[in-house]
């Protein structure tokens, strides 16, 4: 335990060098934001003019889509402002950076997420939560101190089930597996297909994405239990899904590292 | 201090493919590549010794390095550095040893110097008080104040250097690793990097391991060395032994017959005698014969008598 | 540069992939979208679901294929210095550029070429109504593509990052250019903006025609001249003031 607050107050330490680093660019930063947000907000423009003629997809509102979209958005967000470093694993290893976070006693991981921190990905949040606050006024929704924490809950929980994937996939760059290409293809499966009902993809798609690549756990299934379209006790335990999988992605990512071979002998 | 038994490093990669399904390819594929980087090394390194580990590039040098830091696991072989298995015990030997690598810098790159070694010494452990006596001591010999609080990036490679090893050895490790920490450097930039080792080695209280490329700072520095190629160890001994072969006298000769007083002709045309006493006696015995076109009479130095080990 | 160009695009061809499997996904999206707010409907907007779908289909391919990374390629030549090789050639600046782009655009196709299948299998597709008007505004839109990218990729003459200028500039040349969305069903004064903005040529416009949504094909080839003779004017002006300013800092 005293091991798990030494690595957390280090990643802290690290990642604020890494921002008084970054800051130094100052503009880049705040492009970098900027374009976050812009990209997400013209992926909402696109549901909310599609829903200025049709009022209802699948039985879900423009409110309670805009929630569903918020809380996807404020999940991938969290997920991948600590974890954006991550995806530079591929170059960390080919210039033998990574032969440095071994001589050093903390772990490799917390040494490669605190390189830099994801800044496009603020532009994300902002969306996301601006989204969340405003849907979650103009949505039917009954709140209750339950239902709030419930949303935490769903948040943290949406937000593991993306980190597992990708920490799983760039973990296979230090046996000089290159994922690049898979890591954008799971994305934008996640992006793309988890800001909708799954009801409109029906069948085979439905199932594929519900238990082969769990996107729908991320936001469709605890959207719908806050909106009150899904009442069974099993949809609460949603979020535990983030919890399990995000312990297996660190087991494969301790497999690989046993297998990390170093470039240059 | 360190002891290694038996050591050998093989490097076994699954073929990797190109193509749209490549990564996957190369993730399910059974084909391998097998590379033996190090060959059943021996050896053992007592307290306080700077020993010279040298060979030409990719001897394995690197990869014997990487096995005693602790960054690569070994296929076969015993290593055991300070009482601990480097890569099993990675997190409790990295506290034990510093390393440099020339080539690449552990410094923050936006950073000043003195935030990054402020870092390193919140990634030890090192308490504020013996930090403070720790960088004192380090601003003093390596004359850090005219550059601590410059970006990384704005150094010049000298004063890079001497910010990289004053971060390896801050938290005062017993053990140095400096794998080339003069390549790239001037004169005085490379004299300046002798005294610090000099120093830090301080008569026995750390224990420094040196490959360099740069025999100067292995005759500087070294009483020891360890050479090796193609992943064995060619030579294990102190210099003066190596060094203390006879002096050569070397003779061009207007004929060219197939051998000399018992010495043949080498592939240049050359005859090449061990001087054992009476030098003018052999040049004057040997002028009687033949008609002498040029001659020579050759120090023995550690360059010639390393490159004769790796080409024997 | 048309050939460089070309090969570049086959150089990189893991990117296109990725290109093609996420632009397939994009139409199965869409698809399924659309048909879920369609629902029993039998059209909206005066279109059909059967032709939205095709129009969908064909503007997602054309985002593909008048995609252009000229601009990329200009601020990189520009910051690492390799653009006085360009200007040092005998041939026109611009005329390089566009030879690139459109070299590029060459490879794309080709390599987009058997994925069209599987996209109009995802997508859906119906025969044209009209594809000789479909052809001449599509070809003409692509014109104005590679002009507004060159315009855009001329800013980096003036200020040194431009990555952020090039993605705002995709997004909502993206947007309204009607890719997922077509024009008609902009509400109000959006639909106003999207109708006076270039980007529909793209996109918009000739897949319209393409499944008879758009009837006259005469009013927009006019138009379209229009904007690439204007739009030619300006890039001859911008580029005047801005091979000036390089002449002046010199190298």
């Amino acid at each position: 335990m005293a091991e798990v607050f030494r690595s957390l107050r280090l990643y802290v330490l690290l990642q604020r060098a890494s921002a008084r680093g970054a800051l130094q660019y100052r503009l880049n930063t705040v492009i970098g934001i900027l374009s976050g947000a812009i990209w997400q907000g013209t992926g909402f423009a696109f549901i909310w003019v599609v829903m200025h003629t049709f009022p209802s997809l699948a039985g879900w509102g423009l409110a309670e889509i805009a929630f569903l979209y918020g809380l996807r958005l404020t999940a991938h967000a969290l997920a991948m402002i600590p974890l954006m470093s991550v995806n530079d694993i591929q170059w960390v290893v080919r210039n033998g950076e990574f032969d440095r976070f071994l001589l050093r006693p903390l772990n490799p991981l917390v040494q490669l997420m605190g390189n830099r921190m994801g800044i496009a990905q603020f532009g994300d949040l902002l969306v996301g939560v601006t989204l969340l606050a405003v849907a979650g006024q103009n949505a039917q929704i009954s709140w209750n101190a339950w239902l709030i924490a419930f949303c935490f809950v769903a948040i943290i929980g949406g937000a593991l089930i993306e980190a597992a994937f990708f920490l799983a996939l760039c973990s296979l760059a230090l046996r000089m597996i290159d994922t690049f290409a898979l890591r954008v293809f799971v994305d934008d499966v996640f992006s793309k297909f988890g800001s909708y009902p799954m009801k409109i993809f029906g069948g085979v798609t439905e199932w594929l994405l519900t238990f082969v690549l769990p996107v729908a756990f991320v936001a469709y299934i605890p959207a719908s239990v806050v909106l009150g379209k899904l009442d069974t006790p099993l949809a609460l335990a949603a979020p535990l899904l983030g919890v399990v999988l995000v312990a297996l992605a660190y087991l494969v990512w301790r497999r690989q590292l046993d297998h990390y071979q170093s470039v240059g002998h | 201090m360190i002891r290694v038994e038996g050591l050998t490093k093989v490097f076994r990669r699954p073929r990797t493919f190109s193509g749209p399904f490549g990564a996957l390819r190369t993730l399910v594929t059974r084909q391998h590549v097998e590379k033996t980087a190090v060959d059943d090394v021996s050896f053992e390194i007592h307290e306080g010794e700077v020993i010279g580990y040298l060979g030409p590039n990719g001897a394995g040098k690197s990869t014997t390095i990487k096995i005693l830091t602790g960054i690569l696991t070994p296929t076969s072989g015993t290593v055991e550095v300070n009482g601990l298995v480097p890569w099993r015990d990675r997190s409790v030997n990295a506290r034990n040893v510093g390393v440099v690598f020339g080539q690449r810098s552990q410094l923050w790159w936006d950073l000043p110097l003195i935030e990054s070694l402020r870092l390193v010494g919140a990634l030890y452990d090192v308490p504020a008080p013996r930090f403070e006596r720790s960088l004192k001591k380090l601003r003093d010999l390596l004359g850090l104040d005219e550059f601590l609080d410059t970006p990384v990036r704005q150094l010049s490679l000298g004063q890079r250097m001497r910010g990289d090893l004053a971060a390896a050895v801050l938290y005062e490790p017993p053990l140095l690793y400096l794998d080339e920490p003069t390549v790239g450097l001037d004169v005085v930039a490379k004299e300046a990097v002798r005294e610090f080792i000099v120093e830090t080695n301080g008569a026995g209280r750390t224990t420094v391991i040196l490959t360099t490329h740069d025999l100067a700072d292995v005759e500087a520095l070294c009483k020891r060395i360890i050479l090796i190629d193609h992943g064995k160890v060619l030579f294990d001994g102190a210099i003066d032994a190596l060094v203390n072969e006879p002096r050569r006298l070397v003779v061009t000769l207007e004929s060219e017959p197939e051998e000399v007083r018992g010495v043949p002709r080498d592939a240049e045309g050359r005859y090449v005698f061990e001087i054992h006493d009476d030098l003018p006696g052999m040049i004057a015995s040997i002028a009687a014969e033949h008609t002498i076109r040029d001659l020579s009479v050759e120090e023995p130095d550690l360059e010639s008598v390393i490159k004769g080990i790796y080409t024997r | 540069m048309t050939r460089i160009g070309f090969r570049l695009a086959l150089a990189y061809r893991s990117n296109i992939i990725i290109t093609c499997v996420t632009l397939v996904a994009q139409v199965f999206l869409l698809r399924m979208i659309w048909t879920s707010v369609y629902g029993s409907r039998p059209s909206a907007a005066g279109l059909t679901l059967d032709a939205l779908l095709a129009y969908l289909t064909l503007a997602n391919l054309q985002a593909f294929a008048t995609h252009t990374i000229v601009a990329h390629t200009i601020h990189d030549r520009i910051r690492t210095g390799t653009v006085f090789f360009d200007l040092a050639r005998p041939v026109g600046y611009l005329r390089q550029m566009a030879g690139f782009q459109i070299g590029n655009t060459g490879g794309g196709l080709l390599l987009l070429a058997p994925v069209i299948p599987v996209v109009l299998l995802v997508g859906s597709i119906t025969v044209p109504v009209n594809g000789l008007g479909y052809l001449v505004t599509l070809a003409l839109g692509y014109v104005i593509a590679v002009q507004l990218a060159l315009l855009i990729s001329l800013i980096g003459f003036w200020t040194m990052e431009t990555g952020a200028i090039s993605l705002f500039y995709r997004l909502v040349s993206q947007f309204f250019a009607g890719t997922m969305v077509p024009l008609t069903f902009f509400p109000g004064a959006l639909g106003a903006l999207a109708e006076i903005l270039p980007f529909k040529y793209m996109g918009y416009v000739p897949a319209a025609i393409y499944v008879g949504h758009i009837s006259d094909v005469s009013g927009p080839v006019l138009v379209e001249v229009g904007w690439i003779v204007g739009l030619g004017g300006l890039l001859v002006l911008t580029w005047s003031r801005a091979r000036r300013r390089v002449v002046i800092q010199g190298g």
